[in-house]
């Protein structure tokens, strides 16, 4: 099939002469010209075979013309394709651009600044500007880019399973919008949007088509938070919480940190309040209570382990506690039968509310998700009664969404009231409740017409499916949590032709303009007037300045408040026969969006570390009760009991994974695995991946539900996960301490007092070449994380990947453990198997100065440089391998296989097709890759759009080379030939602090971790490596790594009946024999000193 | 010695009652060495027991054992082309355990490599002659073992087709290998270890070859023969010269058999790995080394003096001092494991002491237990002379001794990998097929050479052999004067 991309609309400005050049390449004699002057390129043009992938690459290759000012996309080829006959302006060819845009999640949005390497987007970071973003982001938004260069996303417009054209498609909608009537039998389903424009056209169409009816679905849904204020308050508004200003914050099943919305926002106001400099600065304390082990109960200083369904309890019990306190009495009766069934320790939620009471106005109560409305009610009236309100807590405006639930429009579906369904993304037929039947239903409606990103579960077989096109291919707005309006730029032509959700409503609106360009403008000159040029600072700085909303005052309704509690009643106790079960959002693939995205696949699950699946978890006792535990052995291929939950009829079948920390007789199940079923292609990676734990949800149990059963089957099935040993063994790898101790230390440097042994201290025959070396390097480049701030997110994770074209690997090789991080977030536990304490490390490069695998390197493949980067070169090494057998932090990453050329089908063992014997697409691997060894074997469909996703400044490596961290060495190159050409002859050729990032500092929204030149005392880095936090890794060794890390600090509650006196990983510690750190001070301060 | 009777100066008065009191004891009986030749074998008879071999029509033995060795070691090829098509990643490492399989079947093969020239050049400078008998067949399996040793390092690396960048070649980008480099140090020291290795084996060949020549029957035997016995006449000359040559290469040959495996032992031992990182590995590997290798010695010989009815030639005593050889360096290397244990607890360092902990607790402890019984507890049945002399005992035993020392190499590869510094890396290493057939094909390889060796050439030294018949003394009553011969 041969997609030519559409001709793209003519901007209002910008250049025009690049249409031209579609033009001129039809001609006969341009074909000559360019097949005599451009072989290699132009021959593509004339073959009917691989025209499509030409056209691909060069669709991929356009640049947004004019900064992105433009208007619309418009196309301009690559260098290499033509020569440009005049230059477009501020353009350099090579030179990454960036664009500010968003990323548009349900009902908020991601500020993000994405870069464009000649016409394609290749990695996504936050806005820094933006006022309510430090330029950190999720693990989310930085995979996101990947699914834009899916190959398995849908391509075609399709009527009944038939291709058909664009136009075809536009046509029907004509169509539709003609015939609509008064929208009778007309009906809508959404998800979420913060979208000005989409509200804007929505209006138009209840205008225009008053009995259409509108619905709203999103199978992990947020917008309980508003809910709940809105009733608290009686008047439409949404919490904004400002977890930065709380010195005390109680998280009730509220996982902040790793499952809410807006964690690039979240995290980074946990983390600020987590950050101290100095002896003696504040720090924030957080109570958890839970029943999964979720990162926010990892990062807590107190966890409640409890079931999820006795949240409501605890919450009541902790509100009855603050209430009779604080003087609310009422409201307390009205909620004391539920805290009755509280069935925890009582002098946690009693010691627990006497911190928030002595800490009235700076405390903070959140509520998760996945809780009732009950708790969020009782969340509002803490809050209310610690005098939060407008100071960690700010209320919005938020109007009611006119829409309505997926269970009214799969009832009028069933009632037959539908005529014609458009579904506007999602994927229902897969996450919809799955009392709904919905794949059932939906076939009910006449016309089914369904813009979505896959042709997946929900493709209609009988009606339309159209593409939708990425955010990165599509005009938009947003708003994101702070209510700031931000644009969503699109950085490339739709690559296959996809339509937006603005462009499909205006088509059925019957408006005169469907552009989503001209859509936007609109809504943002409603919003900000006319003027070219805000429109042109809108675009430019990625959001509309003093656009957040004002917060407002509410009064809290406490009869309304009571009248719905009132109701609620205490969930039945899970027992091992009665089994409580908990949905919840995967670390990785959300709701199940990223599903086939190979980098979610791949990144660990920050607990679990478990890779490629999802798995059912439960508490280590309670594995145990039910005959399912499995013993760890650390081999490759866990083998874990398969079993089956079966809940009210329904059932799922699934791996057992014991959890430490996890509430007793509680089983977690991840969403968004184990997607089955589509007419085309489910998608080559995230395919057999997990089981579906949509298929247990139901309406009345979105979230948690009491009373399943377990049944194990005896059969095993292999798990891979990159972290099986979950113990430090005492070693002093992560160092941790609690507040008291550190502010009462009187040493230099407690976390250096750790060490069990100090380095030798020699007289080496020759001096270090590394020194005389410094002397010529401009910079000296370090690197210091802070073990306070880090939460465990794994953004970085993914930002490294992302940044530095690392490959997935596939399930079967993870096993192997050969997965190809360059920077992993080790994981352990400390404490008892059923309520520990969990700490996290970023572990990359270490970038030693005296590198253990330098001198073992045959071929002199790892060497140091100057400005003390351990550099890798990738064309000389031989992978001899030895590099990472010397390294101590194991941080080497090998290329078993070429990756980047292999599908993954062929990277399961344990016997590998080999070119000698194996032919793609009809032809012999051998001689295709002696015509062109870059080709590999995976799919040209795959092929052609992978590669697009790669960082050009980055080496793809091949086979049998070993690769890692490069402290980000292409950003760094960057920023020193940008600072030399700066300075002319000034000579002033020192970066200042501050001026570029590297991948995992970009993304992490905690900034934990800081780079930069450590020869310059003011440096941000050098600052924090002055801490007395600071200490290295395996010290003893005498690697003198260029990345340390700050010391964790723990800030427990001394009265709490779980306090402790020392974090658990340092009672450890001393148990294995060692010193205290800190009655030893005085003697190791002393040595400090000294040393 | 004899007993002394010591007669003092006696009283004349005396004399007569002392005479009768003297007891004068007979001359005690000559201490009589085994002769090394049995049976009082004629030159001749030597001549043709050991040419023979190599002569006449193969016999069904030999085709029993060559045919499934060929198809062994085609196995061996066919792996490692599908290892150079398809990655290194057909076979079981992953970090942490980045080495597996490959350098624990270098290591070993190496260390079956020492032998051979071990008796060939120290026996020889130490003047023990029973090394006559074995060197032959000794010399012949270091190469061979040295080939299948050499192997694996080259295929285990991830660009085998850059493997040449570890030779110190001049080329235009002016990059040279890393010196600091234990693998660069391994590329010399095989590399000189295999070459001395062949000429001194090559060496002792040619007078040898000179019988074949002369006994040939066709005209190609003679030819070929003829063409590698490089016109050895026997003359005087040419002997003197052969024994000039032969004894420098000897004293060239002694040093190589320590530095070989000391440097592979470097390999390990220059990084900081716990379980690595030791002074003693040098002399411990040496020592290994030497137990493997008459270990493998022990378990081609029996079988092979046997079935070629060689006994008068390799002898129960020849059997016998070997395997005190092997008790020997099997207590070395028993010590050596003691002492890596008692330093691992007096270095106070804990990640030492726990590599060592895990190896003889750890999921590995099966391998660590496997190794203690065949090198530690079973070479102490060699004190026993009845042990010694049962060829059947003594070969099951050598076989032990081999897998035990394959094990030694596994135990200080893949468990001092697998549990390092950081818990979170720790992980379980897992063979593949590939690694099993590649390593099973290198046995092929080996039989499939050795096979052809006996075939080919003499597999003793003729000539030494008879220069320790009794015949070869000129005082022996046929040539020389005493029965023994020495």
């Amino acid at each position: 099939m041969k997609t030519i991309p559409p001709p793209c609309p003519v901007p209002d400005v910008g250049p025009k002469y690049w249409r031209s050049l579609d033009q001129l390449a039809d001609t006969p004699e341009f074909r000559q010209w360019a097949e005599r002057e451009f072989p290699a390129g132009a021959s593509e043009l004339t073959d009917p075979v691989t025209r499509r992938s030409f056209v691909k690459l060069m669709s991929a290759s356009f640049l947004l013309a004019g900064f992105g000012l433009a208007g619309a996309g418009c196309r301009r080829p690559v260098e290499n394709i033509y020569p440009f006959s005049k230059m477009p302006e501020g353009y350099v060819h090579g030179v990454a651009k960036f664009y500010a845009t968003a990323m548009p999640v349900r009902n908020t949005a991601v500020p993000l600044l994405a870069k464009s390497n000649d016409g394609r987007p290749t990695k996504l970071e936050g806005n820094p500007q933006h006022p309510d973003s430090n330029g950190g982001t999720d693990r989310y938004t930085q995979a996101s880019i990947l699914d834009l260069y899916d190959p398995d996303r849908a391509t075609r417009f399709t009527q009944d399973g038939n291709a058909k054209t664009r136009d075809d498609a536009v046509d029907f909608l004509g169509q539709l919008s003609k015939q609509a009537g008064s929208g009778k039998g007309l009906s809508f389903l959404a998800g979420q949007s913060s979208s000005p424009s989409r509200a804007r056209l929505q209006k138009v169409i209840s205008d225009k088509f008053p009995d259409a009816r509108w619905h709203e679905f999103e199978p992990v849904d947020f917008d309980i938070h508003r809910q709940a204020a809105t009733l608290a308050f009686g008047q439409p508004v949404a919490p904004y919480f400002k977890i930065d200003a709380a010195s005390i914050i109680v998280s009730l099943d509220s996982d902040f940190i790793g499952g809410e919305e807006n964690l690039y926002l979240s995290i980074r106001q946990f983390a600020k309040g987590r950050r101290t400099e100095k002896k003696g600065d504040p720090m924030n304390r957080l109570y958890a209570v839970e029943g999964l082990m979720t990162l926010t109960g990892a990062n807590a200083d107190h966890r409640l382990r409890i079931p999820t369904s006795a949240v409501p309890a605890a919450a009541a019990r902790l509100a009855v506690e603050i209430l009779r306190q604080s003087g609310h009495g009422e409201m307390a009766d009205v909620l004391q039968p539920l805290a009755k069934a509280f069935p925890g320790n009582e002098k946690w939620i009693v010691e627990c509310a006497a911190d928030l009471l002595a800490n009235k106005g700076r405390g903070l109560v959140l509520a998760g998700h996945r809780q009732p409305l009950a708790v969020h009610l009782i969340v509002n009236v803490l809050n209310v009664a610690l005098d939060n309100f407008g100071s960690t807590i700010l209320l919005q405006p938020a109007p009611e969404p006119k829409a309505g639930s997926i269970a009214d429009l799969a009832q009028a579906l069933k009632d037959k009231s539908v005529e014609t369904l458009i579904i506007l993304g999602g994927n229902p037929a897969y996450n919809a409740p799955a009392d709904l039947n919905w794949a059932e239903v939906q076939a009910k409606a006449k016309t089914v017409l369904r813009l979505g990103y896959y042709e997946d579960e929900s493709f209609p077989l009988k009606g339309w499916s159209l593409p939708l096109a990425h955010f990165l291919e599509s005009w938009g707005d947003a708003r994101t949590a702070d209510g700031t309006l931000v644009p969503i730029q699109p950085l490339i032509e739709p690559l296959f032709g996809g339509m937006t959700e603005l462009e499909l409503l205006a088509r059925i609106a019957g408006m005169d303009k469907t552009s989503p360009y001209d859509i936007v403008r609109e809504t943002f000159r409603g919003i900000a007037g006319g003027g070219d040029e805000d429109w042109k600072k809108f675009l430019h700085d990625g959001f509309l300045a003093g656009s957040a909303a004002k917060s407002i005052k509410g009064r809290l309704n406490p009869p309304a408040v009571s009248a719905a509690l009132a109701s609620e009643v205490t969930a039945a106790v899970p027992t091992k026969d009665k089994l409580e079960v908990v949905f919840y959002r995967d670390y990785r693939m959300d709701d199940g969006r990223f599903n086939n995205n190979g980098w979610m696949q791949e990144l660990p699950d920050p607990i679990t570390k478990l890779t490629w699946e999802n798995v059912i978890l439960m508490s280590v006792k309670t594995a145990k009760d039910l005959g399912v535990y499995v013993e760890n052995n650390e081999n490759n291929r866990i083998q874990a009991p398969w079993v089956k939950i079966q809940l009210n009829g329904r059932e799922i079948e699934g791996p057992v994974w014991p959890q430490p920390g996890q509430a007793d007789n509680t089983i977690g199940l991840a969403l968004g695995y184990g997607r089955t079923y589509s007419p085309r292609c489910i998608g080559r990676v995230g395919h057999n991946s997990g089981f579906n734990a949509y298929a247990l949800r139901t309406t009345k149990n979105l979230h948690f539900a009491v009373g399943a059963q377990l049944t194990n089957t005896g059969e095993k099935h292999a798990l891979s996960i990159t972290q099986d040993h979950g113990t430090m063994e005492g070693r002093p790898i992560i160092r941790e301490a609690t507040l008291a101790e550190y502010n009462d230390y009187k040493g230099e440097n407690f976390a250096k007092a750790f060490d069990m042994e100090k380095p030798p201290v020699f007289m080496p025959l020759y001096p270090n070449p590394l020194d005389k070396a410094k002397q010529a390097g401009h910079h000296q480049w370090g690197m210091a994380i802070d073990l306070s701030s880090c939460v465990g997110c794994s953004s970085c994770m993914v930002a490294c990947q992302s940044e530095n074209n690392v490959p997935i690997v596939g399930k079967y090789q993870v096993a192997n453990n050969r997965e190809m991080h360059w920077l992993r977030i080790d994981r352990y536990f400390t404490g008892s198997v059923e309520d520990p304490q969990m700490i996290n490390q970023p572990m990359l490069c270490q970038h030693c100065e005296s590198a253990p695998c330098e001198n073992v390197c045959p071929v002199n493949a790892t060497v140091h440089d100057q400005e003390g980067l351990n550099v890798m070169i990738y064309n000389r090494c031989v992978g001899t391998r030895y590099c990472s057998n010397n390294c101590p932090y194991k941080v080497r990453r090998f290329n078993f296989f070429d990756y980047n050329r292999r599908p993954l089908e062929q990277l399961q063992g344990p016997v590998y097709t080999t070119p000698l014997t194996h032919s793609t697409d009809g032809e012999w691997d051998l001689l295709r890759w002696w015509k062109d060894p870059d080709r590999g074997n995976k799919p040209s469909d795959e092929w052609e759009l992978l590669k697009l996703v790669k960082n050009p400044d980055v080496s793809v490596r091949m086979r049998g080379v070993m690769e890692k961290c490069s402290y980000c060495i292409q950003r760094i190159q960057g920023a020193e030939i940008a600072q030399k050409v700066k300075a002319g002859a000034s000579g002033d050729v020192l970066v200042p602090d501050g001026t570029f990032k590297t991948a995992c500092q970009q993304a992490c929204p905690a900034e934990a971790i800081v780079f930069g030149n450590i020869a310059d005392p003011d440096s941000r880095v050098s600052q924090l490596k002055a801490q007395d936090r600071n200490y290295n890794v395996l010290d003893f060794l005498n690697t003198k790594p260029r990345t340390t890390y700050l010391a964790r600090i723990r800030n427990p509650n001394p009265k709490m009946p779980d306090a402790y006196v020392m974090p658990f990983s340092t009672d450890e510690f001393i148990k294995k024999g060692n010193e205290n750190p800190f009655e030893s001070h005085g003697h190791a301060g002393k040595e400090a000193a000294n040393g | 010695m004899a007993d002394a009777v010591i007669s003092k100066p006696l009283a004349q008065s005396d004399a007569a009652n002392q005479v009768a009191g003297i007891v004068v004891k007979a001359p005690p009986r000559e201490l009589e060495r085994e002769p090394m030749v049995r049976n009082q074998r004629s030159i001749g008879w030597i001549s043709d027991a050991i040419a023979g071999v190599a002569e006449g029509k193969t016999p069904r033995w030999w085709w029993l054992a060559f045919i499934p060795s060929v198809i062994m070691m085609t196995a061996c090829f066919t792996m490692i082309l599908y290892l150079v098509s398809v990655g290194v990643g057909v076979w079981g490492p992953g970090h942490p355990v980045m080495w597996g399989w490959a350098i624990v079947n270098f290591v070993w093969w190496i260390g079956i490599g020492h032998a051979g020239t071990l008796i060939s050049a120290i026996l020889f400078l130490l003047r023990q002659k029973w090394r006559t008998s074995i060197n032959r067949a000794a010399e012949a399996m270091t190469i061979f073992a040295v080939m299948c040793a050499g192997i694996f390092p080259v295929i285990h690396i991830g660009r085998i087709w850059f493997g040449w960048w570890l030779f110190p070649i001049p080329n235009g980008n002016d990059i040279w290998p890393q010196f600091r480099s234990p693998l660069m140090w391994d590329v010399f020291a095989v590399s000189t270890y295999f070459t001395v290795s062949v000429l001194f084996w090559y060496m002792g060949l040619i007078p040898d070859l000179a019988v074949m020549r002369d006994r040939a029957k066709n005209k190609i035997r003679k030819f070929a023969y003829g063409l590698f016995s490089l016109g050895w006449t026997g003359s005087n000359r040419h002997w003197s010269n052969y024994e000039k040559a032969y004894l420098i290469l000897a004293g060239l040959s002694t040093p190589l058999v320590l530095s070989v495996h000391s440097i592979v032992s470097l390999d390990f031992s220059v990084s900081q790995l716990p379980g690595w990182h030791t002074t003693i590995f040098p002399p411990y590997f040496v020592a290994g080394a030497v137990f493997s290798g008459f270990g493998m010695v022990l378990s081609l010989l029996i079988p092979l003096r046997r079935v070629l009815r060689l006994e008068d030639i390799i002898t129960l005593r020849h059997v016998e001092l070997m395997c005190k050889v092997t008790l020997a360096t099997g207590s070395i290397v028993g010590y050596a494991y003691g002492i890596e244990f008692f330093i691992a607890w007096y270095s106070g360092n804990p990640y030492e002491r726990y590599a060592f902990i895990n190896r003889a607790t750890g999921h590995y402890a099966w391998a660590y237990w496997t190794m203690i019984t065949c090198n530690v507890i079973v070479p102490q049945l060699f004190w026993f002379k009845k042990i010694r002399t049962n060829m059947l005992v003594v070969f099951i035993l050598s076989i032990l001794v081999n897998i035990g020392m394959w094990f030694e190499r596994f135990v200080i590869v893949v468990i001092s990998l697998h549990r390092d510094f950081m818990p979170s890396n720790w992980g379980y290493f897992r063979p593949t097929w590939v690694d099993i057939l590649t390593f099973l094909g290198t046995f092929g390889l080996f039989f499939t050479f050795f096979l052809l060796f006996l075939r080919f050439v003499p597999l003793i030294a003729i000539s030494e052999v008879k220069g320790v018949t009794p015949q070869a003394d000129p005082h022996h009553p046929l040539g020389g004067a005493k029965k023994g011969g020495h």
